[in-house]
């Protein structure tokens, strides 16, 4: 009754916030744009034999120069750019989202843990967190990066550059997902029907996701938008330092490091496009996050 | 747009002008390195190498246009009745601190150089023997006859004993730091007045130097800056006299600018690409995997057509390349003018060539690059690979930094890779020795010929031309080797790296081909 | 209270062998050190009697304990690279960082509070819309765009501000310090407020959310019932209630400020620990990484116990609970 309350109202706020509207208009053009990219781009940057030098530096259509061919331009090695940005959005959602959901899996079930049983567990869990945090992301995502590139044979790295950026990006931002979650236990612990469930002599499990984990959703989901924008921003950071994807298989965050070589050379097409359309995912994230947090808090409102 | 920035830059360019009058001479300049070490044997990197120059001197020293000629050493001569060279040294040169300078100095500096813990040692390789025959007299012998020798050991700089042994920096530090790390006493130039490592080094003039002084610093201030942009931007906003190198992409934007100059020169580093010669499979291959298509030098020839040189130089490097037909560029002493043809830009002989040792279709491989070392290595690796792709070698390209580069290459880990190398001696000879001759660890040969590129021939001509005194001789024997090597395809050589800087419009200095900034030809107007 | 304080400081050395483990174990992965050390004209043999003299082909058990023993007596090594002292190097390189953070979080505060309490009171202003959606681009732009933004804007475009280094600097002991100097400070804008940003959103939500969480509880009503003037009421009550998760927040955030500043140091060629810290990796410098490491797992610990005493000397109810 309530979550459909809150649907409801949610929707209904929804239809009165313009700002609202267009940030879910421009997230889903994207992430459309992302998951078609095999069928709408016009080269697969991927492909090294479908691009040409010959057709480097161009500028976008409306430019001198400008070729109706490429629309936005193409970058140094010839690759469209529009091709470009929808393959890096592309990897870069797979990126934040898989990051995401393995830091929300793995926070929300030790917190889980740490909230129902506490004591030792809690006292384990969250000396854990400390050591994590103390560690913050950038430097946690070098960590494992090292690591992998220690203890996986070369040609192996290769292949599991997105998944070890995945794991670190995850790792570096489980903490949050499990100090909310605790926090919340706690307080549905003390709750009447919890505490009954729990004398009635229920499976732990069962305790905690049938009555403990759907009262929580509400503020997990908002960390969750919240954190895919930060693993986007965070995969970009670490293009950005050299320690993110290679240039042959580009996200939005790799686009912007090569970008920044032509900062001030005039094809400001190459580097400001990309970080528009990073800009606008993480914008339109954020919004939609903050439209959550509203929703679930309107006491804020 | 652009106007906008044109009036906001003679503003800046007004202000700046106006800070400048206020300390006339002094000097401050950027690069993307900070020499790690004040010690001129500890390590043998161009950055320390570079700025140790402006401070120490050795016997012999490299001219504006590169030429060997006297410095602390006034003339050479080889030995009769042995192999060797004999220096005869400049009297009434000071150190910096003021003691004298003779040839126990020398000796001292060539103990010290040729130690253990010297990372310099190798240029003394060929000496057997250093005799000091009296004050300002000295002896290098040498195993064989070594018509190099003087000019190998231009970077070789001269210490002084007693201000070395006295200061326990009798060795260079290997492990633990000592006073030579971060304190100097040459006779050079210029003096270390501060020295805060890795965020700036403040030289001023040494009043007794033995030589006229051609600049007009009095003080100048080094800073390390490794974000290509901020180094410009440094520049652009008038914070910065000079800065070495800045990216080629932005060569045009300076240059329309009022008050800023670009330098633009070659430097001597070829790039090239290298096989595994020596490997019986590729490693990184979805179809081939059972033999090595690269052993066969069609194949070679195929990959060296495939590369399409002209957008190369007009794309990734703005016109501002020389492609490259040997492993050194023309100009350097040994450059074989008779064999200057490179493979022309060619996909149809390339894949009648691939058809013909077998591979109508191509096949896939791995190639290896840098992404840090060499101007726009990676995205020339990129487009090497596009157009390699085009004739139906498929590259599985990984770049990597340059710190997991070398270890990769020495453990055989590649199919085909990137080298850029630059002549230490500046001489055909090195490259020789360190990338065609076969591997042989005994012997320090072939080092860098990470796919062991082995010629019997190639093995015979190299001690030849070592210790061949006649020029005409000598560039014949070289003259073969570069014959040779282009038949078989060794390597892929593509370009000479471009050299440039930029500096405010009144600077005045001089640009030499080794990218090594001298002080001493610095003036500000 | 003393078993409590007892307590965290067990946890602290705890977190910080932890991360010194962690850290060691990623010198492993780093790459080649001997390469780098040494130029292109040195033999293989030569490197390999370097590698053994350095103790780099010891066990991995044996490295280790070596550097957590070698730590422990107080003595961090020496810079592969440089050959200097470790403890030197960074202790000169403190002072810029924290100099930095500090800074940032300063702007974080001043701005963020007031416009977090602005945008509470007035939740249907314009005003309050428009700060709302700057800084929620404002931290939606990568650090490292924002610091080059403002790099050519403020510098090179305008030409008002330094674009690199610290400017000038005065030594107060072994403390160098930007303070002093209008040089000094003028080179501190950019990056501070490059660092500031994201910081400054936070505290302003975070403000903003307590703020008007606050002004709905009973006893501001109540307050406000029996006429208490405004504008006590929301500085003196209202805020003053908000300042306990701020202050956690705050001191939660300055050790991500700390490590977040490698970015914002390296655009700025900021002379701090951070950019230290990418030279080393770099130059595969291991000694240097590794102290790095260390230092900022302390300065975390550090502020972390600081923050907890803090939270039990404002609420006192939370001493009872932990203890029990």
């Amino acid at each position: 009754m309530l979550a459909f309350i809150k649907r409801h109202e949610g929707l209904w706020l929804f239809t009165r916030s313009p700002f609202v509207m267009l940030a879910a208009i421009v997230a889903v053009a994207i992430i459309l744009g992302a998951v078609f990219a095999p069928w709408i781009a016009l080269v697969n940057p991927y492909d090294l034999a479908s691009f040409s030098l010959m057709d480097g530096l161009l500028p976008p259509v409306w430019e001198e120069f400008g070729n109706e061919k490429f629309l936005l331009g193409t970058d140094d090695q010839g690759r469209d750019m529009i091709s470009s940005i929808l393959y890096g959005a592309r990897l870069s959602l797979i990126i934040g989202i898989s990051a995401m959901t393995i830091a929300t899996f793995l926070g929300v079930g030790l917190g889980l843990v740490a909230g129902y049983f506490g004591g030792r567990f809690d006292a384990v869990i969250m000396r854990i967190a400390d050591i994590q945090l103390a560690l913050p992301a950038i430097l946690t995502a070098l960590l494992i990066d090292g690591i992998a590139r220690g203890i996986l044979p070369p040609d192996m790295q290769q292949n599991l550059r997105v998944t070890v950026l995945i794991v670190a990006i995850a790792l570096s931002l489980w903490v949050n997902f499990a100090r909310t979650a605790r926090a919340s236990t706690f307080v549905q612990m003390n709750k009447e029907y919890v505490q009954a469930a729990v004398m009635q002599g229920q499976h732990p499990l069962r305790v905690m996701f049938v009555h403990i984990l759907p009262n929580i959703l509400g503020p997990l989901l908002v960390i969750m938008t919240v954190d895919l924008a930060s693993a986007i921003l965070l995969e970009a950071t670490l293009s950005f330092l050299g320690i993110g994807l290679p240039a042959d298989s580009p996200s939005l965050g790799t686009l912007i490091r090569i970008g920044m070589q032509f900062l001030l050379s005039g094809e400001w097409w190459i580097l400001w496009i990309p970080t528009l359309f990073l800009v606008a995912l993480v914008v339109s994230i954020n919004v939609l996050g903050d439209f959550l947090r509203d929703v679930f808090n309107p006491r804020l409102r | 747009m652009r106007s906008t920035i044109g009036k906001s830059l003679l503003l800046g360019g007004a202000l700046s002008l106006t800070a400048l009058s206020a300390q006339a001479e002094a000097f401050k300049w950027a690069s993307t390195t900070d020499p790690q070490t004040m010690d001129p044997h500890a390590v043998n990197s161009a950055p320390v190498l570079s700025f140790l120059n402006n401070i120490y001197e050795g016997l012999v020293r490299r001219g504006r246009d590169m030429s060997i000629e006297p410095s602390l050493a006034t003339s050479w001569e080889p030995l009769g009745g042995e192999n060797g060279w004999r220096f005869n040294l400049r009297q009434g040169v000071t150190f910096q601190d003021g003691s004298a300078f003779t040839a126990e100095d020398v000796m001292f500096s060539y103990e010290r150089a040729s130690n253990e813990a010297a990372d310099v040692r190798s240029w003394f390789a060929p000496v057997t023997q250093v005799r000091v025959v009296d004050e300002f007299t000295i002896d290098f012998v040498t195993s064989a006859p070594n018509p190099l020798f003087p000019s190998s050991i231009a970077n070789f700089m001269i210490l002084d004993k007693d201000w070395a042994t006295s200061n326990d920096a009798a060795l260079p530090a290997r492990d633990a730091e000592n006073f030579a790390t971060l304190n100097v006493n040459g006779t050079g130039p210029f003096t270390v007045a501060t020295r805060d490592p890795g965020v700036k080094t403040v030289l001023a003039p040494h009043a007794g130097w033995w030589d006229e002084a051609a600049h007009n610093v009095t003080e100048a201030t080094f800073t390390p800056i490794g974000n290509a942009a901020t180094g410009l931007a440094a520049l652009l906003s008038g914070e910065i006299d000079f800065i070495q190198p800045i990216p080629l992409q932005d060569v045009a934007q300076v240059e329309s600018r009022d008050g800023f100059k670009v330098l633009e020169g070659e430097e001597t580093r070829v790039i090239m690409f290298g096989f595994g010669h020596e490997h019986d499979k590729l490693l990184y291959s979805s179809d081939v995997t059972d033999v090595n298509p690269f052993t066969d030098p069609r194949v070679r020839l195929a990959a060296a057509h495939a590369i399409d040189m002209a957008s190369i130089d007009r794309v990734l490097f703005r016109g501002k390349i020389e492609a490259a037909s040997q492993l050194v560029p023309a100009g350097i002493s040994g450059y074989s003018e008779a064999n200057s043809d490179r493979p022309e830009f060619d996909p149809a002989k390339a894949k009648a060539l691939l058809a013909e040792a077998g591979y109508p279709d191509g096949f896939s491989f791995g190639l290896k690059c840098t992404n840090d070392r060499y101007i726009n290595d990676e995205a020339l690796c990129r487009a090497a690979a596009s157009m390699f792709a085009a004739v139906g070698l498929k590259a599985e390209l990984s770049t990597g930094p340059v710190r997991d580069y070398w270890p990769q290459l020495r453990e055989d880990d590649f199919d085909m890779y990137l080298l850029g190398w630059s002549p230490g001696t500046f001489d055909m000879e090195h490259p020789i020795r360190f990338l065609m001759h076969s591997q042989d660890d005994e012997r320090k040969l072939g080092s860098w010929n990470f796919g062991n590129y082995s010629n019997a021939r190639v093995d015979e001509l190299l001690p030849m031309i070592q210790q061949e005194i006649d020029p005409e001789a000598r560039q014949a024997l070289v003259d073969e080797v570069v014959s040779i090597t282009q038949d078989e395809v060794a390597y892929i050589p593509l370009y000479t790296q471009p050299l440039i800087w930029a500096a405010k419009d009144n600077i005045d200095l001089t640009q030499r081909a080794d990218n090594f900034f001298m002080l001493r030809w610095v003036t500000v107007n | 209270m003393a078993y409590f304080i007892a307590k965290r400081l067990v946890q602290s050395v705890f977190v910080m062998l932890a991360v010194a483990f962690l850290a060691f174990s990623l010198f492993r992965f780093v790459g080649d050190p001997i390469t780098q050390m040494t130029g292109v004209e040195t033999s293989v043999a030569d490197q390999e009697r370097l590698r053994e003299e350095l103790g780099l082909n010891d066990s991995f058990a044996l490295q280790f304990a070596r550097f957590t023993g070698d730590m422990l007596k107080g003595d961090f090594g020496f810079s592969y690279r440089t050959r200097q002292p470790v403890a030197e190097m960074i202790a000169t390189r403190i002072p810029a960082t924290l100099e930095l953070g500090v800074v940032a979080l300063l702007i974080s505060l001043f701005v963020g509070i007031p416009a977090g309490v602005y945008t509470a009171l007035r939740p249907r202003g314009f005003a309050t819309q428009a700060i709302l959606m700057a800084t929620l681009v404002g931290v939606s732009i990568p650090t490292f765009v924002i610091g080059i933004m403002l790099i050519f804007f403020f510098g090179v475009q305008l030409g008002w501000l330094p674009t690199f280094g610290r400017g000038g600097t005065v030594k107060l002991g072994g403390w160098e310090t930007s303070f002093l100097t209008v040089d000094g400070w003028r080179a501190l804008i950019l990056p501070a407020f490059t660092l500031g940003v994201y910081q400054l959103t936070l505290t302003m939500r975070l403000v903003r959310a307590e703020m008007m969480e606050v002004m709905r509880s009973d006893y501001i009503r109540f307050a406000t019932a029996r006429g208490v003037p405004m504008r006590r009421l929301y500085f003196r009550h209202a805020l003053a209630n908000t300042m306990v998760p701020v202050i956690t927040i705050i001191g939660l955030q300055f050790g991500g400020v700390i490590a977040f500043s490698i970015v914002t140091e390296s655009v700025f060629q900021w002379p701090g620990m951070g950019l230290l810290f990418l030279e080393s990796i770099r130059f595969v410098d291991i000694p240097v990484m590794g102290v790095y490491l260390v230092v900022i797992a302390f300065f975390f610990v550090v502020v972390n116990l600081i923050v907890d005493l803090l939270y039990v000397a404002i609420d006192p109810r939370l001493r009872i609970r932990d203890v029990s």
